[in-house]
């Protein structure tokens, strides 16, 4: 019998080298530049539009290095508490993983990612042409410990920007530009709110996002100096003038419920003209100009409009990394390189990915040109905020106790848009709130 | 086997005395066998989660510690936490209202319908199917369906009430009214439940007593007062507690549509334990919610079974 198997095998083998020479060329080239024949990658990313781009991309990779990649996109809230937990076990059952923006300091801080520079470094690991410097570095930063240590790498840079679906209306009231600055905000809805049905202003209800930059607009802060000092600063003068404000500008100014508006009602809202400004995350507010959009003609963009304090646009991202618990942590850096690579990205604007994080690709014609929206250059207004980003304002947001929080910035918000309570009591409540979950996280305040 | 038993006896009194006992045990000792496998499986699935879960709640764990899940220095940490909590404290005020308000109007409803549609005809009969749509939709497709609903800009209700003269406001960013809005769709969804407890009581309702009620001149409001509601109260009883406990397990329709919010208006128990546990990680503290909530469901159980409506109708 093993006689029988060792002569089969010795057949196939030969069969196999005899096909290699009639292919001159051909074989020993495949077996060469397949280094991850027979391996399989386990691949996890929320659904994303990068993500979802992504799919019809894989079996390029498949294809060039022999791997099997397994890609799963489930939605972000699933994503986030499915890879929480599979990462508290240290199981190895993913090998390249989304870091999420607001899990950050969780994730790396509980070391269940490997630090990515030692891979960066290696000229075996890493194409010198793959050049990590292009990264922009507004967004990557999130991605570094106190040491300096990188351990995702960014694919996406979410911005909060503005846009006006009927910005019609607004011209009609004679106002040329898009509000630059708070005051300037609230004098343009009270000039175009309910003209021609239009709700003036409309942001979905996950505060703990859209209403930060007014808080800091403001002078106010969510955390006193985080992520050092976490002690929660919702109740001062200056975070309950925000809250006010932003309050009255979705009660004064929003549509019917706006306080029960989601991110999809929102984006369904804008693109109807229903609604008309909008600030909030790049990839929502772009939607205006898509070719469906009821607004795509009369929409504009501009950056986030500056407070009494300064101008703190939100900027958010996410980033490949490798779980500590992967078998195969060599294999999985290939994928990210290759994902994160510049034809790989080129070919994701040619399909419609806005917010690349590659500079060289930023500044290509070919990105400028998806990028300029009924006139409007978004490339501009992305690498603007961006480079907001590197003055350490979004610090907040990536402490792993930042959740808490944000559920009581969405609690306090709605309770003051609906009259619940006036934005001191509800401040003061979230303040409260806050420090008792912090407590309970163990945070020693 | 009864039979088997006078069989033996009139052949030898004193030998059909003597082996009912090790025939018993023995037939005792081979159900328990048969039963052991399913028990068992019974153990794994059902029992040993909840044991986990109250392990669990004796711990503060959480996953960014792994070493809090097996921290047992304040065993009643979590317990203590939530007498402080006035958040927990808020969510099961919510959730008492929103339970009581639901099981009540899902049974004027359902007792109500089914006595409209207690009659043979085929009519009828398609009727009560129509009515059964709510109940065997998904959950988040009935959320769905409400959250279209009760949004003023899409809503064809709100478009029919604002052409109609009668515009009105959002409900579900109402505070004072989005308890109400789940209530509606809540009771939608799960009054034909009630609904078909009742016919299939009102069915075994004898015919003879309301023939005799209607000679004696008894209207319709007597008939049901005197001879039909004895006979459906027991049913009604426990559909009653079918659904508290049921409301208690209120999930997609808060998810969907309020979020627990406006403010938190609507944050029943269960998204209380839900957000604590998943969106902050806090699985003791989760944990011991849903202990706490595993125990009220438990006595409901135990008070469903002693109100058995075969039982209360053979009394």
């Amino acid at each position: 019998m093993v006689e029988k198997i060792k002569r089969r095998r010795l057949l196939v083998t030969g069969a196999a080298v005899a096909g290699s020479l009639l292919l001159p060329g051909k074989a020993p080239a495949q077996s060469g530049s397949k280094p991850l024949a027979g391996t399989t990658l386990n691949v996890s990313c929320w659904n994303h539009p990068y993500a979802k781009l992504l799919t019809d991309l894989i079996p390029q990779f498949e294809e060039e290095s022999g791997a099997k990649v397994n890609y799963e996109t489930p939605s972000f809230p699933i994503y986030n508490q499915r890879i929480d937990i599979e990462l508290s076990t240290g199981g190895s059952a993913y090998d390249v993983l989304n870091v999420t923006f607001i899990y950050i300091g969780r994730w790396i801080e509980a070391g269940w990612f490997v630090p990515l520079d030692d891979y960066l470094k290696d000229p075996k690991k890493t194409p010198a042409d793959w050049d990590p410097a292009d990264l922009l570095p507004g967004v990557t930063v999130a991605f570094k410990d106190t040491a300096g240590k990188l351990y995702a790498i960014p694919w996406t840079g979410d911005i909060y920007m503005a846009g006006a679906g009927r910005f019609d209306l607004f011209e009609q009231a004679g106002l040329t530009t898009m509000p630059d600055t708070f005051d300037a905000l609230s004098a343009a809805m009270k000039a175009v709110n309910k003209k021609d049905g239009v709700a003036g202003f409309l942001t979905d209800n996950h505060y703990g996002w859209s209403f930060v930059p007014f808080l800091q607009g403001f002078g106010g802060d969510v955390f006193r100096n985080a992520p050092d000092d976490l002690m929660p600063v919702l109740d001062t003068p200056d975070a309950i003038a925000g809250a006010e404000f932003f309050s009255n500008l979705l009660r004064d100014y929003g549509p019917d419920g706006a306080i029960s508006y989601t991110y999809d009602m929102m984006v369904a809202a804008l693109k109807a003209g229903r609604a008309n400004y909008c600030p909030n995350g790049q990839i929502f507010v772009v939607q205006l100009a898509a070719p469906d959009s009821q607004a795509a003609h009369t929409s504009n963009f501009s950056i986030c409009p500056a407070g009494p304090k300064g101008r703190f646009p939100g900027v958010a991202t996410h980033g490949w990394g490798i779980p500590v618990g992967s078998k195969k942590k060599d294999a999985a850096w290939q994928f990210i390189v290759w994902a994160m690579s510049k034809p790989v990205l080129k070919q994701m604007v040619e399909r419609g990915y806005s917010s690349v994080t590659r500079r060289s690709i930023i500044d290509s014609p070919e990105f400028k040109g998806k990028m300029t929206l009924n006139g409007h250059d978004i490339a501009k207004i992305y690498v603007d905020t961006v480079a907001y980003g590197t003055k350490g304002y979004m610090k907040y947001r990536t402490v792993p106790v930042y959740p808490q929080v944000d559920k009581q910035l969405d609690i306090a918000i709605q309770n003051i848009a609906s009259q619940q309570m006036s934005a001191k009591q509800a401040m003061q409540l979230a303040q409260q709130n806050s420090i008792q979950e912090l407590k309970r996280a163990g945070v020693k305040l | 086997m009864a039979f088997a038993r006078a069989s033996f006896e009139w052949l030898a009194p004193s030998l059909a005395h003597a082996r009912p006992k090790p025939w018993r045990r023995q037939r005792a000792r081979i159900f328990a066998i048969g039963l052991a496998p399913a028990l068992v499986v019974l153990a794994v699935i059902t029992i040993g989660p909840t044991l986990y879960l109250l392990v669990t709640s004796l711990t503060p764990a959480s996953p960014v510690h792994p070493k809090s899940l097996t921290d047992f220095g304040d065993p009643l940490g979590n317990y203590r936490a939530m007498i402080g909590d006035g958040e927990f404290l808020n969510s099961l005020w919510v959730q008492a209202k929103l339970s009581v308000v639901t099981v009540v109007a899902q049974l004027a409803v359902g007792l109500g319908v089914a006595l409209l549609l207690n009659a043979p005809s085929r009519f009828l009969e398609a009727v009560r199917t129509a009515f059964m749509l709510p109940m065997v939709l998904p959950p988040i497709v009935v959320a769905v369906i409400w959250k279209i609903l009760f949004t003023p800009d899409i809503s064809p209700l709100h478009h029919a009430l604002a052409a109609a003269g009668m515009p009105v406001h959002s409900l579900i960013a109402n505070p004072d009214l989005a308890l109400w809005a789940i209530v509606v769709a809540d009771t939608w969804e799960w009054f034909p439940f009630t609904m078909l407890m009742v016919l299939a009581a009102l069915q075994m309702v004898p015919s003879e007593p309301i023939e005799a009620g209607r000679i004696d001149g008894a209207g319709p409001f007597a008939l049901f007062r005197y001879i039909l509601f004895p006979y459906i109260r027991p049913t009604l009883v426990v559909a009653a507690l079918f659904r508290l406990i049921d409301s208690i397990k209120a999930f997609p329709l808060i998810y969907v549509l309020t979020n627990g919010g406006p403010g938190t208006a609507t944050e029943v128990t269960n998204y209380y334990a839900f957000v604590e546990a998943f969106n902050f990680s806090y699985w003791g503290y989760g944990a011991a919610i849903a202990t706490l909530m595993v125990t009220g469901v438990l006595l409901l159980s135990w008070l469903v079974d002693r109100l058995n409506p075969e039982e209360a109708l053979d009394e």
